[in-house]
């Protein structure tokens, strides 16, 4: 440990002695590593204390001394995912979870103003109890419901629901070198209404459709905008766990799960239903998806995907449809009606005949809360890749092309065969795409190296080679500086704003892009 | 100042100005910022020529000043801070580059205008979201990077919108493409691939497009941008609703908004109504304000391809219980205008001369962002500012427009006026100034500051004006690009 | 089993935080979100259910050495199994078992801490985990005509508890469970003041080998009663009995059963009907151990199969708290006339814990007090005017919560009621 005594005690003044710690078997505890992209160790690398604020002065307090020490800090809510992760010694972790507060939720303006620790699950409850939904990251509702915190804040929701990066109104930072910078309206007026102003809009070096990873300060509030939700207040859920479902469908909804013959009728397809503006979510989950979320356990996953398997006849959509009257929701269903007749769609039987299992996959759908399923119960951790944000038919194509390398892990056996068929997604009624591949296998080294050089390596040639854009899951420098000349140099300006607002390098940025000449 | 040749050399001579009556016309606007005559104005014709421009001039020390639509210009933003500037005047470059109707998204070159864009890709069945009556010279790259409010608050997502990438030349003299634009690969490899330039944000952990947004040209010049599209509509059905009582209609917007019911969406007061429409029909300007309501809401309820009937059918059903719960008649006439009539006026650019100058001349506006609760009280403000100030309260034009998807509301006063009287522009400057204080101090959000009040509005915030300078040592170091406007 | 036949099933925790909180799906607003008190109170993630189980791997992997901190964080926890279900919801996995057997490691490696010493000795002297002291010349079943079963044959043992038989303001509870176990005209019998502790709270702090000694004690005292049946009214000794004792296989044929399982059969029956009305709002108490934490053990053996997916052979079913004792509790509120039950946010199998459990009470009463008043602000924005409980434990936590508040809530156990409104 490099934090000498005076240093401990001067961050423990700002916080108190029960909220500070240096001791091993609680840093050991942070140190443990995420089921994302598992397996290369067991521990992250060791860091020199974690703090707990409970407000943003101390926040800054914290960052500012940290300048101070020339010790580097970094911050997570949750804390879930690598991108955590410290880099070694000489850095304290902030852990976010005293700052939880719901601040405002605005019906008539329709935002709502979160801390990073309230998660997904709780902003969500709360909205719906006054007609009101929030999209959350796909990850899963506990998360953060503060729209910078994810990597990139894409979720279910984002059919009618957009992401994080569009989500964002007024933030609240405090910057690498502890200045608080309130953007948009609220730090011209108090209010949250805004991101974006006076003038140029900050909003455009906080994030881009990814975060900073923690590498560029503490985002302590966020303004989301929000959306109007139709269902109940209150959704009828019974059962003991793992078997919730409610007890009926809301009226006026529906979920349907669909397979095409091919990506281009698939394609035809989300095209179609976006334009239309009929669906409230509209998600490329696979076979294994689908299984896993309805699955309780890992038996009962197997025997659900090779039963769901047969019947699909490739890439396949989820969707759930809501109306905001009972004509809504006739007209919204005969469109889909005809959409499916047209592009060829199969409904997956038995997916979702039986109310109960429909009933359960649309609520946890709606609210997120089955991602850990779907991820991770097979083997407790997932690697693959995260495209970017362009459109649904780029993205799906860069998906399923590295989709293919997927494939010959599988036959190598080295990663879980569910198939290599990956997920996209569309969104803002079909504006937009993404696609991520999901890759699960029982962590050990070699399948990580397999994974981190020859998957990634391949899947970033392949972007590069092929045009598909800077994916979701380039972080670093490597990464930054090996996509930047292909990419108008954005690695450079990148750098540049890192360097403008932490001239110190104090904000730990591993998982972002550093200051280095 | 850079020698003529070295600029014919870049432009062509016949796009390098030098002439005193074309300079003066450049040296002010309709705004009260101070006349200051450029050195020169040059026009290129493509972004390489942008490119050498703006190269030559940092090594210069040359202030340019970007330009893209054609006068009356009203903010001040292309009006010299300084003196010896250039202005890049890039009117000329009016290529329309690339139509995706699948991806519904359009790229386009900065002189490009409302009409030639919206012709464009009427053909292939899109739309853009628009403002509201932009002027028939009014660049729509300008337009975008001025995050003019449109007139759809649906398909409003983010205050960004629909402006998608951007290709800009920063004031370093690089060449940067931002969002999906960036890369791999060039324009046309990314259509082969079945790229779009359709996401703005990016490349990875930083949108520079929202820094460029907003930035009146201080941060590089923008040689072309692409923006998403709508879908044109199969039926439409358009409704007024006029009503004395401002709240009201604000609580309709809220749930016509919330429920996605509705399309073009914005409210007027009675002179601004009137002063649209007394052109485009045979009633004058004061006949049809005599019957106007003071607030008039104006919504457009829009099918597509898929049952468009039965859409349309079950919008105005659930649009009808929703007025009646309200408290709220939609009409489709109102004093004499057919709902029909507006929707296909605003559908369009504005007629010449530009609707604002119709009454007196000259127009002064002030505008901000704001939410629904506090609008009451801030018209209130402005008609006590105007009548403190002399102003005749029934000549202020009023227009809010909600944004975001409701999120928030322009609200923005028109003060007409004589602009040939200079006793008159005085008394409207000031007014504007003083109403602008009060407002600020109401709380309203001058997220676009121009002319004399920038500075007071930036000075508000000063972690914000801190950042905004670090962000213009990086775009800008040299300080070329517009320099004097904002806080820069 | 050890520590180290879990370091699987520890190594599969991928950080989600799900164990932090109740199963998503319940999540009904901001509050009453959280289901780990350790991890609500001290807010470190070591306190969580995933923090303990990397420190877990660290110990295997002798990254840790056992420290006084680590026995500060081990030891300030329920082990209400809250943690376990929550990422059970999703994950195929122990948790609770492995944060049981860090416990255990501790005390084989020496590392204890003063407080249970003392109880360890005091349990090791005369078979009892809470001493009876100074009311040892009296007993609560002073006045009962029952049987002896230590000495005569019974059908049904009733197993009164050291918690109850220990602490005079809790015997009301057992009089009350005795009472109505004679007037159904139960073959009955007690050990009365040969009654020895089930041990179960010793096993989980961690005295396995003190636990396992005196399971078999018992189970020999219990054989010779010839009883089939045990009832008892203390949820700790119901999860004892039917959990641990089957689990390390002491439980035989006997039929363990708690009193609101042995009432709520009357009552359907028709043995047993409350008639008289009791006009009380109530809003109930799940204890851990009746409920996540008592549902049957799952004999299993086997292993992992090899492979990129955790399959067991033979395929292994997870105990996830869907099988306590949930409804009969409720049935027997539901019986009284009068009464009304209304429901907190967190109930069931993710119910909020007590505050006493774990050796918290005597480890850590502070927290057991904060973890306690959390729980009655639960239930106080029911509008309930009473908490109902069926476990002494919960009740003592909850009396002893309620000190120096400003608050009109009731705290009775089930069987009182029952009893008020049946004898």
């Amino acid at each position: 440990m490099t934090i000498k005594k005076e240093q401990y005690a001067a961050f423990e003044d700002i916080v108190g002695p029960e909220n500070i710690s240096a001791d091993p078997v609680i840093l050991y505890s942070y140190a443990w590593r995420s089921g994302l992209l598992a397996g290369a160790t067991k521990f992250t690398p060791r860091f020199e204390a974690i703090v707990l604020p409970a407000s943003t002065l101390e926040v800054q307090a914290i960052v500012r001394l940290c300048n101070k020490f020339k010790l580097q800090f970094k911050a997570s809510s949750t804390g879930w995912g690598i991108f955590n992760d410290t880099s070694g010694p000489g850095v304290i972790r902030l852990d976010l979870r005293r700052m939880n507060r719901i601040l405002e939720i605005n019906e008539k303006n329709m935002y709502a103003v979160v801390e990073p620790y309230v998660i997904g699950a709780q902003l969500q409850a709360e909205l719906m109890k006054r007609g009101l939904n929030c999209n959350m990251c796909g990850a899963g509702s506990n998360c953060s419901a503060l729209p910078i915190a994810a990597h990139q804040g894409i979720g279910h929701l984002s059919q009618s629901g957009s992401y994080g990066e569009r989500n964002q109104l007024a933030l609240e930072w405090v910057t690498p070198d502890g200045e608080i910078v309130r953007l948009g309206s609220l730090g011209s007026s108090d209010e949250w209404f805004c991101g974006d102003g006076p003038g140029p809009s900050l909003r455009g070096i906080v994030r881009g459709n990814v975060v900073p990873l923690g590498g560029l300060g503490v985002f302590t509030r966020a303004a989301a905008k929000i959306y109007h939700w139709p269902g109940p207040a209150r959704f009828p859920i019974e059962g003991v766990s793992p078997r919730y479902a409610p007890s009926h469908i809301p009226e006026n909804f529906s979920i349907g799960f669909y397979s095409f013959s091919s990506m281009d009728s698939l394609d035809e397809a989300q095209r179609l239903i976006g334009e239309s503006e009929i669906a409230l979510e509209l998600m490329g989950f696979n076979a294994a998806m689908a299984s896993a979320n309805i699955a309780t356990s890992n038996e009962e996953d197997v025997k659900l995907f090779r039963e769901f398997s047969q019947y699909v006849q490739g890439p396949c959509i989820m969707i759930i449809m809501a109306g905001n009257s009972a004509r809504d929701f006739e007209y919204k269903t005969k469109v889909l009606a005809q959409i499916i007749d047209r592009t060829g769609g199969k409904a997956i039987p038995r997916l979702l005949d039986d109310p109960k299992v429909a009933g359960g996959c649309l609520w946890r759908w709606l609210r997120s809360c089955a991602s850990i399923r779907e991820v991770f119960r097979v083997s407790g951790c997932f690697g693959g890749e995260v495209g970017q944000t362009d459109s649904f038919r780029l993205m799906a194509d860069y998906i399923f092309k590295t989709g293919q390398v997927k494939g010959d892990l599988i036959k190598r056996g080295i990663v879980y065969n569910d198939g290599f068929s990956p997920f996209t997604q569309s969104f803002e009624h079909g504006h937009y795409g993404h696609g991520e591949l999901l890759i699960r296998y029982m962590p050990n080294p070699g399948t990580f190296r397999v994974l981190a050089q020859e998957f990634l390596v391949q899947a970033n040639e392949t972007a590069i080679r092929d045009h598909f854009g800077v994916p979701g899951h380039v972080f670093g420098d490597a990464s930054h500086d090996m996509y930047g000349p292909h990419c108008s140099n954005y690695h450079l300006w990148l750098r540049r704003i890192k360097k403008a607002f932490d001239p110190n390098g104090a904000s730990e940025a591993s998982h972002y892009i550093t200051n280095k000449e | 100042m850079i020698k003529k040749a070295k600029l014919a050399e870049i432009v062509g001579i016949g796009n390098v100005i030098f002439e005193e009556p074309v300079l003066k016309e450049y040296s002010k606007d309709m705004s009260f910022a101070h006349p200051i005559k450029p050195a020169c104005v040059l026009k290129p014709n493509n972004a390489e020529e942008v490119s050498r421009i703006v190269n030559l001039a940092r090594e210069t020390l040359t202030p340019l000043v970007p330009v893209s639509s054609g006068p009356p210009h009203f903010r001040g933003d292309v009006v010299p801070g300084i003196g010896g500037a250039v202005v890049v005047d890039l009117s000329d470059m009016k290529r329309i580059i690339h139509i995706d109707r699948k991806n519904r998204v359009v790229m386009f070159e900065p002189g490009v205008n409302f009409g030639e864009l919206a012709s464009a890709i009427a053909e292939k069945g899109l739309r853009l979201n628009m403002p509201l009556l932009p002027r028939r010279s009014k660049s729509v790259v300008g337009s975008l990077l001025e995050r003019e409010p449109v007139l759809m608050p649906k398909y409003h997502w983010d205050i960004s919108d629909p402006l998608a990438c951007t290709e800009v030349i920063f004031g370093t003299g690089e060449k940067f493409r931002t969002g999906a634009a960036a890369g791999s690969g060039t324009l046309e490899e990314q259509w082969a691939a079945g790229g779009a330039q359709k996401e703005a944000a990016g490349p990875s952990a930083s949108s520079w497009y929202r820094l460029i947004q907003g930035s009146q040209g201080t941060m590089g010049i923008v040689t072309w941008a692409s923006a998403r599209c709508e879908l044109m509509p199969s039926l439409e059905e358009p409704f007024f609703v006029g009503s004395p009582h401002l709240e009201k209609i604000l609580e309709a917007v809220h749930w016509l908004i919330r429920l996605r019911l509705v399309n073009e969406c914005l409210i007027l007061n009675n002179t601004n109504l009137a002063l649209i429409m007394a052109a485009h029909g045979s009633q004058k300007y004061s006949q049809i304000k005599e019957d106007l309501p003071p607030w008039v809401l104006f919504f457009n309820i829009a099918a597509y391809d898929f049952l468009p009937e039965e859409r349309i059918k079950g919008q105005n059903e659930d649009m009808l219980e929703l007025a009646q719960r309200l408290g709220i008649d939609p009409v489709k006439v109102l004093s004499g205008i057919t709902a029909d009539g507006f929707l296909k006026v605003v559908q369009h650019p504005s007629d010449e001369p530009y609707w604002k100058l119709r009454y007196k001349g000259g127009c002064q506006d002030i505008f901000f962002l704001t939410i629904f609760d506090k609008l009451p009280d801030m018209v209130k403000t402005m008609y006590a500012a105007a009548g403190a100030a002399g102003y005749p309260g029934p000549d202020l034009g009023i227009y809010l427009q909600p944004i975001v998807q409701g999120v928030n509301c322009h609200c923005e006063f028109n003060l007409f006026y004589n602009y040939q009287d200079p006793a008159e522009a005085t008394r409207i400057r000031d007014l504007s100034i003083s109403a602008t204080w009060k407002l600020l101090s109401q709380g309203a959000f001058f997220s676009r500051p121009y002319g004399e009040c920038a500075s007071l509005i930036m000075n508000r915030d000063a972690a914000t004006l801190a950042a905004l300078k670090k962000v213009k040592a990086l775009a800008d170091p040299l300080n070329i690009m517009n320099p004097g406007k904002l806080c820069f | 089993m050890g520590l180290a036949d879990y370091q699987q099933d520890m190594e599969t925790c991928c950080r989600c935080s799900a164990c932090k909180f109740i199963p998503l799906e319940n999540v009904r607003g901001l509050n009453n979100v959280n289901v780990c008190p350790s991890i609500a109170r001290y807010n470190f993630h070591a306190y969580s259910g995933g923090g303990r189980l990397g420190i877990g791997v660290a110990l295997l992997e002798k990254e840790l050495d056992y420290s006084d901190k680590l026995l500060e964080v081990v030891y300030n926890c329920q082990m209400c199994g809250a943690c376990d279900i929550s990422c059970k919801y999703a994950m195929d996995m122990e948790v609770f078992e492995p944060i049981s057997e860090i416990r255990i490691s501790c005390v084989e490696n020496g590392l204890t801490v003063p407080v249970f010493e003392k109880m360890m000795a005091g349990f090791r002297r005369n078979g009892r985990l809470v001493q009876p002291g100074r009311i040892q010349e009296k007993s609560w079943f002073q006045g009962f005509q029952v049987k002896d079963y230590t000495r005569q044959k019974v059908d049904v043992i009733f197993h009164a508890g050291c918690r109850i038989s220990g602490d005079e303001s809790l015997w009301k509870v057992a009089q009350a469970n005795l009472a109505l176990l004679q007037k159904v005209g139960i073959d009955i019998g007690i050990a009365g003041a040969e009654e020895r502790c089930c041990g179960g709270r010793a096993y989980y702090l961690g005295y396995k080998t003190d636990f396992l000694k005196q399971a078999e004690h018992n189970m020999k005292q219990f054989a010779r009663s010839g009883a089939r049946t045990l009832v008892t009214g203390c949820a700790e000794c119901y999860q004892a009995f039917k959990v641990l004792y089957d689990r390390f296989g002491f439980k035989g044929n006997l039929e363990v059963l708690h009193t609101t399982e042995f009432f709520a059969r009357l009552v359907r029956e028709g043995k047993l009907a409350p008639s008289k009305k009791i006009n009380l709002k109530v809003t109930y108490h799940d204890p851990c151990y009746l409920g996540r934490i008592g549902e049957p053990w799952i004999h299993w053996k086997g292993k992992q199969i090899p492979g990129q997916i955790r399959l067991f052979d033979p395929p292994r079913e997870f105990r996830r708290g869907s099988y306590g004792v949930y409804v009969p509790p409720r049935e027997l509120l539901l019986s009284i006339p009068g009464l009304t039950l209304t429901e907190m946010d967190r109930t069931r199998e993710y119910a909020w814990c007590c505050g006493a459990g774990g050796g918290v009470k005597e480890y850590n009463p502070q927290f057991a007090v904060w973890t306690a008043r959390e729980r009655l602000k639960e239930a106080e924005t029911t509008g309930a005017e009473a908490l109902v409980t069926a476990c002494p434990g919960c009740e003592k936590s909850f009396h002893d919560a309620l000190q120096g508040q400003k608050t009109a809530l009731q705290i009775y156990d089930v069987a009182e009621l029952i009893a008020k409104a049946s004898l």
